[in-house]
């Protein structure tokens, strides 16, 4: 049989026109080139920042959320919001746009909106409002991400935590999380750093559970197993074989932590807890203006409509970037 | 929980307090504590009754006319020599061997005008502990036929009789506190047991006094008038036009008035109104189960609906919805609900403005409904898209199945467990849940209870609602877990390994 194989270009060659011969030449074997590896260059956020601004809404969504951003940091420094500036002054009271900015004689920025109840100016008030919102949900958010996912990690991966800490999560997790927040911002008291407080005590708990489920899932993967088995430290481990998988579990829990904590100051606000009186809140704006909804829109749907609109872009942006940096939409 | 009990500030109870506003100086304090004492917060005794229960051992009945009793009381009046008194010590001695703290709370004058007498008082705080086990020991009261003290009260026991204001059998005590221990009446559950109370806390101001199992049951409506038998004339046909519900009567320890006498056979005297409408947990569960049933009949067809038209129009505008009702917080969205349903539909915006009473409930129970809605579309659309690549389903094609017989043999099955778990958990949690809708829409429901209660500071009925929404919670949980494993036969709860 090894005869015969090797016989056959032989065979061939014998055979061979003297046309062949023009069109077909020997190529030399290239070490160098057979070296080589084919597969592009790959970068994981290269990729994952490639697939994000595919798609034209994450331009929009990010450019009006970057502008929120700018103004709440901005706006809010150069025009303070003072709640009772006009509170002496009944006229001031309820007055739509055009009224208000009338009354304070032509064009104004901060009479865009009118005024609500005391006389405030909403437009001012609307972006003190979503600064004190946004920094609630990014402090909240980092501080219970990063406990979260740091317990998370280790709740996976060591077995015998994983009893103890799942006991303590059935007693907390079987409290409905919004009565056990309500209660303790009402035990706590209010303010923006006992509300902070109150919403970080348990809520990296929830976030620890997901992260252990996850951890565990990818952990036992066979490619882990032959990375381990091959000598690659832990470190290495999850730095490249597991994190860029939960790189996208994570973002899709902040896509929904960072709404969420919007959402419950809002929400605390309105039953009567939560952030002081002196602190500008969008719950609040909203809570105050919820009896004139139908009577005077502006001072109650400028609230609502800021707080909408902040929500959605952070969930929607949120979600993108999770499809984005999953490693399996980079093909 | 025991955080809550001991973390609350106790002197929110006074803050709407209509008794303690009107007090001052010396006397406020001796409310406090007096209220203090009454919640179970700790035990306090007066100088006032020490000396009285002293001197009326000494000198029986008339001692509040002999000079040592007036001289004793007369004797804190100075601030600086009523440490020598002998009774004062003598309070002092008894008291801090029993491990009270002694307070002195001087004479106030203003100017030569006397404000508030001087007076002096001993109280021990309890520990948490201690609060806790009276708490939980107290939370099952049972009714025996030696409740009632009164020593007049002959023949004490229980026995059936034939109710005619029902025309069931009714069980009676006498001795016990309620006449009536079980009863069937025309009201939702129908029977009705006066046997077992649960006690799962007192309110402080919001219903001064009540307990929340009563505060949640109370009907909300008008009383209803109806000529009926008072109890004593059974039989004669003679009637009397009255709000009263008989089967509610208690025992009187009172003198009964000529009135009661006439109308009652025994000391059984005091009932309570007979009342139309629905209690606040009657509200909350009927919009609850509505909404809850509301939202399994329409999410799961439209998510089934999304994903079969992936990405196509239908999808969009689902996934728009889904987004909306994720990120938005709540208040917002039901705030919109309300607008649109006020302006569109001309319906009733404030529960007790609606002019039929039935209207009143719509506008709530859409707003609860929607937005689980919008979660089991999420799911039920991802559920979907998830199973038809798998393995069965692809099998199962090949078989030569169609989509209908997939769907409703195969993925339906699967999915059903999944929704299953979570039905318990829906309707209990609409029976606690709707607290932003119940205060938007000012229904009176179980969630308008607890934002009532923290904007009144009511720290009984806070402490209350958390046991009783932890305990909805966790049995919502185990009713799930039996759901499925009776759903789906693969899950056992018993260790079979063995």
């Amino acid at each position: 049989m090894a005869q015969e194989i090797v016989k056959k270009p032989l065979d061939l060659e014998t055979v061979k026109t003297q046309e062949e011969d023009s069109l077909f030449y020997f190529v030399d074997s290239n070490s160098i080139n057979s070296e080589k590896i084919t597969a592009p260059r790959y970068s994981y956020w290269r990729s994952v920042f490639r697939i994000f601004f595919k798609k034209k809404i994450n331009w929009l969504i990010l450019a009006l959320l970057l502008f929120i951003i700018l103004m709440t940091i901005l706006y809010p420094a150069f025009n303070p919001y003072d709640e009772y500036e006009n509170v002496i002054d009944a006229t001031w009271k309820n007055l739509s746009p055009a009224e208000a900015m009338a009354k304070s004689g032509g064009f104004s920025l901060k009479y865009l909106l009118g005024t609500g109840q005391f006389g405030n100016s909403i437009f001012n008030g609307i972006w003190a409002g979503s600064r004190t919102s946004l920094s609630l949900a990014t402090i909240c958010a980092a501080i219970n991400m990063l406990i979260g996912i740091l317990i998370g990690a280790v709740w996976g991966y060591n077995k015998t935590l994983d009893a103890v800490l799942n006991i303590f999560y059935n007693i907390i997790a079987n409290v409905p999380y919004i009565l056990l927040i309500t209660v303790l911002v009402y035990v706590i008291g209010s303010g923006f750093w006992p509300f902070v407080f109150a919403l970080t005590i348990t809520g990296w708990l929830g976030i620890a559970y997901f992260f252990r489920t996850q951890v565990l899932i990818i952990r036992d993967r066979e490619y882990n197993l032959a990375s381990r088995c091959l000598g690659t430290p832990m470190f290495r481990v999850v730095g490249h074989n597991i994190l860029p998988f939960l790189i996208s579990v994570i973002v899709t829990i902040l896509a929904t932590e960072l709404p969420s904590y919007i959402s419950m100051e809002v929400f605390l606000a309105y039953i009567g807890v939560g952030l002081s009186a002196s602190e500008a809140s969008l719950g609040r704006m909203i809570t105050e203006a919820q009896t004139a909804f139908t009577s005077f829109p502006w001072s109650f749907w400028s609230p609502v409509a800021i707080a909408s609109i902040i929500t959605i872009s952070l969930y929607i942006l949120g979600q993108n970037l999770a499809d984005a940096s999953d490693p399996r939409t980079h093909m | 929980m025991m955080i809550v009990y001991s973390a609350i500030d106790r002197s929110n109870i006074f803050n709407t307090d209509p008794v303690y506003s009107h007090l001052a100086y010396n006397e406020k304090t001796v409310y406090e504590y007096s209220k203090y004492e009454k919640y179970g917060y700790l035990t306090y005794s007066t100088y006032g009754t020490f000396v009285g229960n002293k001197y009326k051992a000494k000198y029986g009945d008339d001692y509040a006319t002999h000079e040592d009793y007036k001289a004793a009381i007369e004797a804190i009046k100075d601030e600086t020599t009523y440490k020598d008194n002998a009774d004062v010590k003598d309070f002092y001695s008894t008291y801090s061997s029993q491990g009270y703290e002694v307070i002195y709370l001087p004479t106030i004058y203003q100017g030569r005008r006397l404000l508030s007498n001087a007076t002096l008082l001993a109280k021990k705080e309890y520990p948490v502990i201690y609060r806790l086990w009276t708490y939980f020991s107290q939370m099952f009261q049972f009714e025996t036929i030696w409740d009632v003290s009164d020593p007049d009260l002959t023949n004490r026991g229980i026995h059936i009789e034939w109710d005619t204001y029902s025309n069931m059998p009714a069980l009676v005590g006498n001795g016990t506190r309620h006449k009536y221990l079980i009863y069937f009446d025309d009201q939702f559950p129908f029977i009705h047991q006066n046997i077992v109370h649960i006690n799962l806390g007192v309110s402080y101001s919001l219903y001064r006094d009540d307990d929340l199992i009563e505060i949640m049951q109370t009907k909300t409506g008008s009383s209803i008038y109806e000529e009926k038998e008072p109890p004593a004339k059974i039989g004669t046909g003679e009637t009397v036009y009255t709000s009263y519900d008989f089967h509610t009567l208690t025992y009187n320890m009172g003198e009964p008035s000529e009135l009661e006498k006439e109308w009652y056979p025994d000391k059984y005297t005091i009932a309570s109104s007979k009342v139309g409408g629905l209690s606040r947990m009657g509200n909350s569960f009927i919009m609850g189960i509505i909404a809850t049933i509301g939202a399994y009949l329409l999410g799961i067809p439209i998510g089934i609906w999304m994903a079969k038209r992936k990405d196509k129009i239908v999808d969009k505008v689902g996934n728009l919805y889904i987004i909306f009702i994720m990120a938005v917080p709540s208040l917002a969205y039901i705030f919109m609900f309300a607008a649109i349903g006020t302006s569109l539909f001309k319906l009733p915006y404030k529960f007790a403005n609606a002019t039929v009473p039935i209207l009143g409930y719509i506008l709530p129970t859409i707003s609860l409904m929607l937005p689980s809605v919008g979660g089991l579309m999420k799911w039920m659309r991802r559920y979907m898209i998830d199973q038809q690549n798998s393995d069965y389903v692809k099998f199962a094609r090949a078989e030569g199945l169609s989509e209908g017989e997939i769907f409703s043999k195969h993925i339906s099955r699967n999915a059903m467990i999944y929704l299953v778990h979570g039905i318990p958990a829906s309707i209990l949690g609409a029976l606690t849940g709707a607290i932003i809708t119940e205060g938007v829409y000012s229904v009176p429901g179980v969630g308008k209870l607890l934002t009532d209660s923290i904007t009144q500071y009511d720290n009984g009925i806070i402490i209350a609602m958390t046991l009783f929404y932890t305990t909805l919670s966790v049995l919502s949980l185990i009713l799930g877990d039996l759901l499925l494993v009776k759903y789906d036969p693969r899950i056992s709860l018993t260790d079979e390994r063995s």
